[in-house]
């Protein structure tokens, strides 16, 4: 199967990254070979893969409810580049 | 003159405990060194020579009061500077991070400093560890210290320079698909990829999730050893850190009796793309390991090449996400000319980011695309099932599986770079241990006719690190390679 | 043409934890803009999510609570996409292996009983918060909510009026409360809801486009929304225009009383759901949901009926007092203290509802100790205060928190119910009210009604009303 620039366009769109059209076009070049390659994986066999099989001795992950209060907010919001009193600022969102 | 660049880190360590020099002279020494080989290298995007000095002096403060020490006390290490340390800019060797300070330390940073080593600098990198020459650094380009016209490979090639290039006795990189193993090879040092999960990856700027360990390199495998002893273990901020039993003491193990040990090389690693000098390098060290009386084998798993497919296609999805985050909004890089918040987020991913990392956002978003996911992730994932089981399976027979590291020997800057097929070909010995989840090991065993350094790799099972080390120990031994390298001979013309 | 509507909905509840899901930032509300905030929740670069053990607990009493059947293994997924209020441009949710399947919620509308069934329960983070200004080109993000647990619960289609809409969002947010698993306050944002309402031919079986709607607020908004999105549909229908009715995303708007269009996001579909790889799959153990079954209350169901059967008082009654847990906790304290249920009913429904309201005080946080109350009404009963004046004692009570005996002392709001007390007031009356006892001989009965004014007026109110009613009356009968 091969890569569209179309679907280019809307990967791009859905990335939230621009390209110029040069760029897209060098891009469906790209992914058509890449693409091309992974076929690799289309002749194989995994019918009998199944990934939602889990361990059902295994144990979850978690942390208990404890609350832990990260002191310095004037560190931790230290590479924000615009804020307003303790909140972050962006351009205005229209919903 | 102390000769830093020749000394292991543990020589360095049993040098300043039986007060050859302090650690403060040591440092000194160091930076001046840093400072003037790294103008040809650039291996270091940020030195950290005031905090070092104070660690240093702290360090002979306590041997002085006979003070109890920390594992790694007076060690320099550098890290790679994916690897978040507390007010220190941590880059990614990406735009969109050029000026972000962590308001934290990664977890092995913690552990780090517990451990009293001295931490000397972040080193370069490809951008967000996508690459595997360190020519994708938006910041600058790293050279092999063997050779300063050549890539030091990547994406951990800061750290392997520096270590290669004797700036750096002992150093942090990650591995995602092969970028502290490649480098390692590339630059004459010793790199490991741990087990998934033995490491924290708690302040590892993600690249792939499943995918990404950290690791030491090294000049030897002891130090890669002591290393590992430091940095490993559970850890409660990492879901995926392991949790069950592991070898603390991987030091005493390193007794290089191979006797017996079962070695499997499969035949698919040794095709018509493998360089000739580098498959006749590791040859010669296959008839060493026979010599010292380990048993040989030749296996197939033909499945390692559809590995390659399902390794990119995962680590680009799981890269796209991770990668989402960077918009401009609370940390790095905000493009100026904004009209809105969608404007905000697309053009400072568009101006931050660089062609690697967003081809390899590209192929993520793509694979994980309505209509393409079953297609693609899905069978990528049933797939990397499928070459974890062959490889649990061949672990039953085997202890270790030994094979190349890089197809090719290290090539020239500018080179590969417009040919991105072609470089991610070249991972082909790499991906499927990270697909695996198993600990790998990049030991240098030869040079190639124009004195460039050859690695061979040796892939262990599961939590089998201490086997891993023991097998190369042997070997290294043997091989009592020169570490001595091309700049520090340069410098003393 | 008869038209049917079909509605489901997809209801968000903020778990009652004391931490976020992946981080140990507290959740608690109110708290000044980003207070409640730390690299993990934040997204920033190298951060991990870790899984806070009770909202395992709390979902799977919501399962359990709403009849659900558990998925003992169930994982988590990312939800892709960009929005400021989302820090790492995906949320955490479940996607195919949600923690709970199916299950059920029963209501009643207008006496008929309904079964309304559920889909699913999953578990999600919650985003952050935009405040817009009104007079800038700004926006401002709040992280504080980032982050804080969710459950989301969506009802099958099987709702068929804005009536059952609400009385099934009533009943689910009573559950939810009773089994402390949200403080559920709409107003406060811990609980939301979504709805889903298409229209169909009487009698068909396929499910035409849906409009989903967002932003009620409240019950009422609820209602409203959705009798307007009805009758919006059907007006369509009744035109032949119902191929105008397209599966879209519209706001309520409270002020134009009306739905409108939200903005299409065309390419917002395309989450791109994959399995979280740095968390693992969540593993229930049979003991574990044994335990959690153990912590579940008396749900609400099952205290109406047993209210009905014990207590004499009416449906309406019951299912006032049973809306609020804490409120039924307060009642039955009562009636354990020796109180006449019915009473109790009166006064809890009637004046301390009431102060409640006004002073916008929780029911968890009455000021007035059941056994004080006890005590005022005790001393009704004994005729020592009149009803009118305990009303005003228990205000006193309730914003002051005194003793009704101290009220009552520094009131001097005694009731007088001594026989000879009383008799010398309505002897002084009648002496004084000539005409009146003349107009109550000849027939006009509301001479009683004026002497009494005046007996009241005499003893400054505290005359026992009922005991001068019945003297008077025996009093003048012998005239």
């Amino acid at each position: 199967m091969s890569v569209t620039i179309e679907e280019v366009n809307y990967i791009a769109k859905l990335a939230k990254i621009k390209f110029s059209e040069e760029e897209v076009i060098k891009i469906t070049s790209e992914f058509d070979s890449i693409f091309n390659h992974f076929k690799s994986i289309d002749s194989m066999d995994l019918k009998d893969v199944d990934l939602n099989v889990f361990d059902k001795d295994s144990k979850s992950v978690v942390r208990a409810d404890t609350p832990v209060i990260f002191e310095d907010k004037k560190k931790l919001f230290q590479n924000a580049k615009a804020m307003r009193d303790t909140y972050i600022e962006v351009p205005k969102i229209i919903e | 003159m102390l000769k830093l660049e020749e000394m292991s880190a543990r020589e360095i360590q049993r040098a300043l405990l039986n007060n050859e020099f302090t650690a403060e002279d040591m440092i000194k020494e160091l930076f001046i060194r840093i400072k003037d080989v790294d103008i040809s290298l650039n291996s270091y995007i940020t030195l950290c020579e005031e905090s070092a000095l104070l660690k240093a002096k702290e360090i002979d403060e306590k041997i002085k009061n006979k003070l109890p020490l920390g594992r790694l006390a007076g060690i320099p290490i550098a890290i790679k500077d994916n690897i978040c340390t507390d007010g220190i800019r941590t880059t990614c060797a990406s735009k969109i991070l050029e000026d972000f300070i962590p308001p934290y330390d990664a977890t092995i940073v913690k552990k780090l400093k517990n451990a009293d080593a001295i931490i000397i600098g972040k080193t370069n990198m490809d951008e967000f560890a996508m690459g595997s020459s360190t020519e994708n650094s938006s910041i600058k380009t790293t050279k092999n210290p063997w050779d300063l016209s050549r890539v030091p490979g990547g994406s951990s090639g800061g750290s392997a320079a520096a270590v290669g290039g004797g700036i750096a006795p002992l150093a942090l990189g990650s591995d995602t698909g092969g970028s502290i193993r490649q480098p390692a090879a590339f630059c004459g040092v010793v790199g490991l990829k741990p087990t998934y999960g033995l490491v924290s990856r708690f302040g590892l700027i993600a690249f792939a999730s499943s995918l990404d360990q950290i690791g030491p390199l090294g000049k030897n495998v002891e130090d890669c050893a002591l290393c590992l002893e430091v940095i490993q273990g559970e850890d409660p901020m990492d879901s995926t850190s392991y949790n069950g039993e592991i070898n603390k003491d991987y030091l005493s193990s390193l007794k290089g009796d191979i006797k017996g040990l079962k070695i499997a090389i499969p035949k698919e690693f040794f095709n018509e793309h493998l360089d000739s000098e580098i498959s006749s390098s590791i040859k010669a060290s296959i008839d060493i390991y026979k010599r010292l009386g380990a048993i040989i084998s030749e296996v197939s798993i033909p499945i390692t090449d559809a590995g390659l497919s399902a390794y990119y296609i995962i680590s680009s999805a799981e890269a796209s996400s991770n990668l989402a985050r960077f918009d401009g909004i609370r940390y790095g890089y905000r493009t100026s000319n904004i009209e809105s918040v969608d404007d905000l987020i697309e053009k400072t991913r568009t101006e931050g980011f660089g062609v690697e990392v967003k081809r390899r956002i590209m192929l993520g978003t793509y694979a994980l695309s309505s209509g393409y996911y079953d297609a693609y992730y899905n069978r990528a994932q049933k797939l990397r099932k499928k070459i974890r089981e062959e490889f649990s399976e061949l672990f039953e027979k085997y202890d270790v599986i030994l094979g190349p590291v890089s197809p090719v020997l290290p090539f020239k800057c500018g080179e590969n770079t417009d040919d991105p097929l072609k470089m991610y070909m070249a991972d082909i010995y790499t991906v499927n241990v990270n697909l695996a989840g198993l600990p790998a090991l990049s030991l240098p065993c030869g040079f190639s006719k124009e004195g460039l350094p050859i690695g061979l790799q040796l892939i262990g099972g599961h939590f089998q690190e201490a086997k891993l080390f023991n097998a190369a120990y042997a070997l290294e031994k043997e091989l009592s390679l020169t570490t001595v390298n091309h700049l520090w001979k340069e410098e003393v013309k | 043409m008869n038209f049917e509507t079909v509605i489901g909905l997809e209801i968000h509840a903020e778990l009652s934890t004391k931490t976020k899901i992946f981080c140990s930032c507290p959740t608690t509300f109110g708290a000044e803009p980003n207070a409640h905030t730390c690299p993990v929740c934040l997204g920033l670069p190298g951060t991990l999510p870790v899984l806070n053990e009770e909202v395992i607990n709390l979902a799977l009493k919501a399962g359990l609570a709403l009849n659900c059947g558990i998925n003992f293994i169930n994982k988590f997924d990312r939800k892709n996409y960009f929005y400021p209020d989302l820090p790492k441009a995906y949320q955490i949710s479940q996607f195919d292996l949600p923690i709970c399947k199916n299950g059920y919620v029963d209501i009643e509308v207008d006496g008929i009983k309904k079964r309304v069934t559920l889909n699913r329960i999953h578990i999600e983070e919650d985003a952050g918060k935009l405040v817009h200004l009104e007079d800038e080109k700004i926006s401002l993000v709040d992280y504080n909510r980032v982050g804080v647990p969710l459950v989301e619960i969506v009802s099958e289609p099987d709702m068929r009026s804005p009536m059952e809409a609400v009385e099934f969002l009533r009943t689910l947010r009573a559950i939810l409360e009773y089994a402390g698993i949200s403080d559920c306050k709409m107003e406060e944002g811990s609980l939301r809801c979504d709805a889903n309402i298409s229209t169909r031919i009487l009698g068909d079986t396929q499910l035409n486009a849906k409009v989903e709607i967002k932003n009620m607020n409240s019950f009422k908004e609820l209602q409203k929304a959705l009798e307007k999105e009805e009758k919006r549909q059907r007006e369509l229908y009744t035109y032949g225009e119902e191929y105008k009715i397209k599966q879209e995303t519209r706001r309520w708007d409270s002020g134009k009383g009306r739905t409108v269009p939200m903005r299409s996001k065309e390419d917002a579909h395309d989450y791109r759901y994959f399995p979280d790889p740095d968390l693992l799959p969540i593993i229930i153990k049979q003991a574990q949901l044994d335990e959690i079954e153990k912590t579940l209350p008396e749900l609400p169901d099952a205290k109406i009926k047993r209210f009905l059967n014990a207590f004499n008082l009416s449906k309406n009654e019951v299912e006032i007092l049973v809306d609020d847990k804490a409120l039924a906790d307060y009642f039955e304290a009562l009636v354990s203290e020796g109180c006449n249920p019915k009473s109790a009913a009166n006064w809890v429904i009637g004046d301390l509802l009431k102060l409640l309201k006004e002073k916008e005080i929780s029911s968890k946080h009455i000021p007035v100790n059941e056994h004080s109350l006890f005590k005022l009404m005790d001393l009704i009963e004994k005729g020592s205060i009149s009803i009118t004046a305990a009303k005003e004692v228990f205000e006193v009570m309730f914003t002051k928190m005194w003793e009704p005996e101290e009220v009552i002392k520094e009131k001097g709001l005694s009731q007088i119910s001594s026989e000879d007390a009383l008799g010398a007031l309505i002897e002084e009356v009648i002496v004084e009210n000539p005409a009146s006892l003349n107009d109550y001989k000849s027939g006009k009965l509301q001479a009683l009604g004026f002497m009494m004014g005046q007996i009241m007026k005499k003893s400054k109110g505290q005359a026992n009303p009922k005991l001068v009613k019945e003297m008077l009356e025996t009093k003048l009968k012998g005239l």
